[in-house]
Order: C-alpha cells, then sequence, then structure tokens
C-alpha cells in the first residue's frame, strides 16, 4: 500500500488539480443556470426585451461572420500562398485586434467613424455607424475577424499547392482550382473558423458598447442586455441572457472541438 | 516534341540552371538525378507550374514558355499522387474532362476505356484515403491520361511502392507508353527504371543536365565521375533469355550468364556487385557462372575496393581492401569471377 502512494504521488497531485479546477469552471455555470426556477426562466426568455436581444444578437453575429469569411477567405489565401514585399508586417498587424482589449478596439472605431472626416462622409450617406446596430456588426467584426483568419491561413497553408497544380494541368485557371479544390479541402478550417467567430460575435460585449452604445430594445444584444438588466436588479431577466450565452458557448466549443482540432487559434 | 532551351530557374532551395533538353515525339525520356537535383522542378516547369527566370520551352515547334498549364496539354502525375481527397475515384478521374465541358455520355465512356486499360473499374465509388500505393498511382495515372494529354509526366511513379507493386506498375507504364504511344518524361533517382523503360535519359545533377543520350551509351560511356559513379555501382545488361529445366540461360553479346530467375525473351539482367567472389584461380564450387577476365580498374571507394574486369561484358565486384592486399590484385592482371545463379537478377 505504502510502496503504491511512492510511486502516484505526482499522479494523485496532479489529477487532483484537474478536478478542482473543472469543479470551479462547472460550479459557477451551475450557479447562473440554477440562480432562477425553470418557470421564471422560461417567462423571462420569452419576455419582448430578451427577445428582442435574441434576435439582435443572431442577425448582427450572423452578418459579422459573413463578413469574417468573406474578408479572410483571400486575405488568409494570400498570405498562405504568396510572399510578398511586407508580408511579415501584415501578418503582425492582422493579428493586433487579438491582443487589443475590445474597449480600445471600440474607442478606435468610435473615433474613426463619429470624429473623422471619413465617418463623417459614411454619415452623411446614410451608413452610420455610432448607436445604431450596424456599429454592433462592425465591433463584432473589428475584434472577431482575427481568430477566422488565422484558422484560415493555417487551413490553407496545410493544403499542398500541388492539389492545384495538378488541377492547373488538368484544365482549370487558377481561379478554378481555388474553387474546384483548395476551397472545398479547407471546408473544416471553414466551418471551425466560422463557429468560433460566430460564437465569439454573439458574446461580444466592450467595442460594442463603446461603438454601438446600450440602449434598450435598440442596441440591446445578449450581453449588453446582461449588463443592463445586471445593473438595475432585473436580475431574472439578467440570468436568462446568461444562460442562452452559456448554451451557445458550450454548444459551439463542441462543434469546434470536433471539426477544428486541427487549426491553430493561437 | 518538346524542346527545352536554355531553362534556368531559382526556387532558393531548388533550381534549374541553363537546362536544355530535346524530347522526340513518342520517345519515353526518362530523367535521372539524385535527390535535390532539380528533376521535379524540370517537370513543374515543362508543365507551365512556374515560369523560367530565362530560356525558352517549345512544344511542336510553338513557344509555350509562358502559355498556362491548361493550355499546354501536359499532364503531370506528382510522387505522392495528389488525388483530391474530397472526391471519388470516379470524380478525380473525370476531373479534366468536365472542366473542358464534354457531354456526360463521352466522359463515361472515356474513363471506363482507361480505367478498363488500368483495371481500376472496382474503385470507382472508394475516396483515395482508403486505397494502397499502387491503386493511387493506378488512378493518378488514369487521370492524367483520360484528358488525352500531349505528354505525360511522372515524378518518381514507382519509388514509394513495395517491390512486388513497383514491378507491375513498371509493366503497366511499359504497356500504356506501347499501347498509347504518348511521350512521356519519367523522373527517377534509380538506373534500374532507366535501363527497364527509356528509349534515352538524361542525367541531372544540382540543377544542371550532365549527360544524355541512350541508357546504355550513358550506363557504358558516362562522362564525368558524377555520372560514373551515379549510374555505375550495378552491373546491368541487356541479353536475351531462354529457359532450360528451370533455369533460364541468358545470352548477353555472346557472353553466357545462368539465372534461378524464370523469364524467357528480351531481358535485363544485374548482378549485385557484392555477390561477385574474385580469385586468382578457378575454383570448383557450386556457384553456375565463372568468368575469366582481365582486370580493368581498381577503384578505391573508402571502406571498399571496386574491381572492373573484361570478361567480354564489363563485370564489377567490390570487395575489401584486406582482400585486395592479401590477393595482390592489379590492374592488368587475370582473375576470376564467380558468382551463383540465384544472384542473378532478371527484369
Amino acid at each position: 500500500m505504502s510502496k503504491k502512494w511512492n510511486v502516484s504521488k505526482i499522479k494523485i497531485i496532479s489529477i487532483f488539480f484537474s478536478l478542482l479546477l473543472a469543479l470551479f469552471i462547472l460550479v459557477q455555470i451551475i450557479c447562473v443556470v440554477t440562480h432562477t426556477t425553470l418557470p421564471a426562466l422560461i417567462t423571462s426568455v420569452c419576455s419582448r426585451e430578451i427577445r428582442f436581444a435574441i434576435e439582435l444578437s443572431l442577425i448582427t453575429s450572423l452578418i459579422s461572420t459573413i463578413l469574417c469569411i468573406i474578408i479572410s477567405i483571400p486575405t488568409a489565401y494570400a498570405l498562405a500562398r504568396y510572399d510578398f514585399f511586407g508580408k511579415s508586417l501584415i501578418n503582425t498587424i492582422l493579428d493586433a485586434p487579438l491582443a487589443l482589449p475590445p474597449l480600445v478596439a471600440g474607442v478606435g472605431l468610435l473615433i474613426l467613424f463619429g470624429t473623422t472626416s471619413f465617418g463623417k462622409a459614411l454619415a452623411e450617406a446614410g451608413i452610420v455607424f455610432v448607436f445604431t446596430p450596424l456599429g454592433i456588426v462592425i465591433a463584432q467584426f473589428f475584434v472577431n475577424v482575427p481568430f477566422m483568419f488565422r484558422i484560415l491561413r493555417g487551413t490553407f497553408q496545410g493544403i499542398n499547392p500541388r492539389y492545384e497544380h495538378v488541377a492547373q494541368t488538368l484544365g482549370c485557371t487558377d481561379t478554378q482550382a481555388f474553387w474546384h479544390v483548395t476551397l472545398p479541402l479547407a471546408k473544416n478550417g471553414l466551418l471551425a473558423g466560422s463557429i468560433i467567430t460566430w460564437s465569439k460575435g454573439i458574446g461580444e460585449f466592450g467595442a460594442a458598447l463603446m461603438l454601438a452604445g446600450a440602449t434598450r430594445m435598440k442596441t440591446e444584444t445578449l450581453p449588453i442586455s446582461l449588463y443592463l438588466n445586471m445593473s438595475c436588479g432585473e436580475l431574472n431577466l439578467a440570468i436568462a441572457a446568461a444562460t442562452i450565452l452559456i448554451i451557445i458557448s458550450l454548444g459551439s466549443l463542441f462543434i469546434f472541438e470536433r471539426y477544428g482540432g486541427f487549426a491553430r487559434v493561437f | 516534341m518538346i524542346k527545352i532551351e536554355n531553362v534556368s530557374k531559382n526556387l532558393g532551395e531548388f533550381f534549374l540552371k541553363d537546362v536544355t533538353l530535346d524530347i522526340g515525339t513518342g520517345e519515353y525520356f526518362m530523367i535521372l538525378g539524385p535527390t535535390g537535383a532539380g528533376k521535379t522542378i524540370l517537370l513543374e516547369a515543362i508543365a507551365g507550374i512556374y515560369n523560367p527566370d530565362s530560356g525558352k520551352i517549345l512544344m511542336d515547334g510553338r513557344d509555350i514558355t509562358n502559355i498556362p498549364p491548361r493550355r499546354r496539354s501536359i499532364s503531370m502525375v506528382y510522387q505522392d499522387y495528389m488525388l483530391f481527397p474530397h472526391l471519388t475515384v470516379e470524380k478525380n478521374i473525370a476531373f479534366g474532362l468536365k472542366l473542358k465541358k464534354i457531354p456526360t455520355e463521352e466522359i463515361e465512356g472515356k474513363i471506363e476505356d482507361i480505367s478498363r486499360m488500368l483495371n481500376i473499374r472496382h474503385l470507382f465509388h472508394r475516396f483515395p484515403g482508403a486505397l494502397s500505393g499502387g491503386e493511387k498511382q493506378r488512378i493518378a495515372i488514369a487521370r492524367a491520361m483520360v484528358t488525352e494529354p500531349n505528354a505525360l509526366l511522372l515524378d518518381e511513379p514507382l519509388s514509394a511502392l513495395d517491390t512486388q507493386t513497383r514491378e507491375d506498375m513498371r509493366r503497366e507504364l511499359k504497356k500504356i507508353h506501347s499501347v498509347t504511344g504518348i511521350t512521356i518524361i519519367h523522373v527517377t533517382h534509380s538506373f534500374e527504371e532507366v535501363f527497364s523503360l527509356g528509349d534515352s535519359v538524361a542525367v541531372m545533377s544540382e540543377g544542371m543536365i550532365v549527360q544524355v543520350g541512350r541508357p546504355d551509351d550513358v550506363f557504358r560511356r558516362p562522362n564525368c565521375e558524377f555520372v560514373a559513379n551515379f549510374v555505375g555501382v550495378e552491373n546491368l545488361f541487356k541479353g536475351n533469355s531462354t529457359i532450360n529445366n528451370g533455369i533460364s540461360d541468358i545470352d548477353i553479346n555472346g557472353s553466357a550468364i545462368v539465372s534461378a530467375a524464370c523469364k524467357s525473351g528480351d531481358c535485363t539482367v544485374s548482378i549485385r556487385p557484392e555477390d561477385i567472389l574474385i580469385s586468382r584461380n578457378k575454383i570448383e564450387s557450386s556457384a553456375r557462372n565463372s568468368f575469366n577476365g582481365k582486370i580493368v580498374a581498381v577503384i578505391d571507394k573508402g571502406a571498399t575496393i571496386k574491381i572492373v574486369a573484361d570478361c567480354g561484358i564489363p563485370i564489377s565486384a567490390i570487395i575489401t581492401r584486406r582482400s585486395l592486399d592479401d590477393m595482390g590484385l592489379r590492374e592488368g592482371m587475370s582473375a576470376y569471377l564467380t558468382f551463383k545463379a540465384s544472384d542473378v537478377h532478371l527484369m
């Protein structure tokens, strides 16, 4: 018995710490979802305000994810396939929003769209970002595009360019080779990137708060709703928003782990 | 058919330097060289994947140097096959034809024909991930051949296969060449392949072509030490074999060699130099082959010594330095070379 203890001391200590950490995370999730009763939760989720927040979150995150995909595919492909002047600098700049606190990103966006002549010109043309749902979309896009970009860049780097070479000898233009071969092969990375971008978009708070503000029933996404209702003591509504966010996060994590295990985000 | 004139290309790690080649229509042309010699880039330059930094590539007299790959009608098969993993075998083969907007019935007919020739009909609905190396190779060749290209480029098609599959595939390539009459450019690092398949061979080293000629000529008359070292390591002969009582009697330019392998007709004979026994006097043994010859070369290879004796045909043997000293062998001396019938390999 004593011998067995000697052999596995490090095993027992390390497993103990991993259990402790898992317990800590589990307990705080359970605390949130069990704070109210189920009927109260259902009533809150069905309230006009929470339904508005769900809808706004889904729409803005969907649009910002699509934007991230559209912009990231060519960007990631260029940086994975070609050598050009300034490539490493561009790589560094594109990663910057990952390290930037979202609040700071929001301030930057607010200054860009609110005070510069570029922003004013856009506003005059009817494209208003400040304190509008459009601002939420652009804030989500700005903060989350590096995730999509990095996953896709890794995916494209992992696809042997010889697939495209063969496709070209068989009659493809380089664009056709990309569409018929490289993009289908990047399917898993694209799916994983979309899931993580979308779920981060749903949870985006700091940058959206700065640019779009926290106006009830106007720019009220789920995280904003959580914040507003927490501040004014509407605990049931706050918990409802939090519970939905937890479900979305855990679901996304599961899908990401399943399809995007090969893609490196950090 | 394909003329390469002073082509240079620098890709950093790999490069081509002033490559000039003339490949005839219907020729089975081999490019031989060690790893890193630039053989694959040469194929890619011919296929149009890379534009050369300088020089010209002509096809049937037409300058194709800056024409994109899709308009060259030259197909390429990479060493690692590069089958599209997201498509079934059938769709892989049909890939090139679909792009050409050929009617579906015609596509079906063509892939049926090529699949019968390469015996891959039964694999149509499988995905490439689940196939063996030999099967993948056949499918890659089918995909390349079905578009009826002007030339077929093969990048080390046999090196990744096991011995038996390699032998089958080699026969298959010979068949494809004789049935279709297509021009084939085949890259390899094995001189045995050159000998058994090639009409002509170009030897490459460090991005340059060092010798071009018929395999026999390059083998017998290497023009520099590199070629001699690279191709001259083995005893390879072309001969004619007849089977008698379960063993093969092979006639090589009047010299008779006995092999335990059974194969009749024209064949390539190889004997590993380390399987050959050298003696000053004739020895009685169970070995079926014994030749008397004059030593024409004693080559110091470091740990071992290579001895080349003229026995009607030039035969090389490898011995240790100790044996050389003990026997006192020198150029010009007469010696006996003895080897077993089971050490004589036929291709």
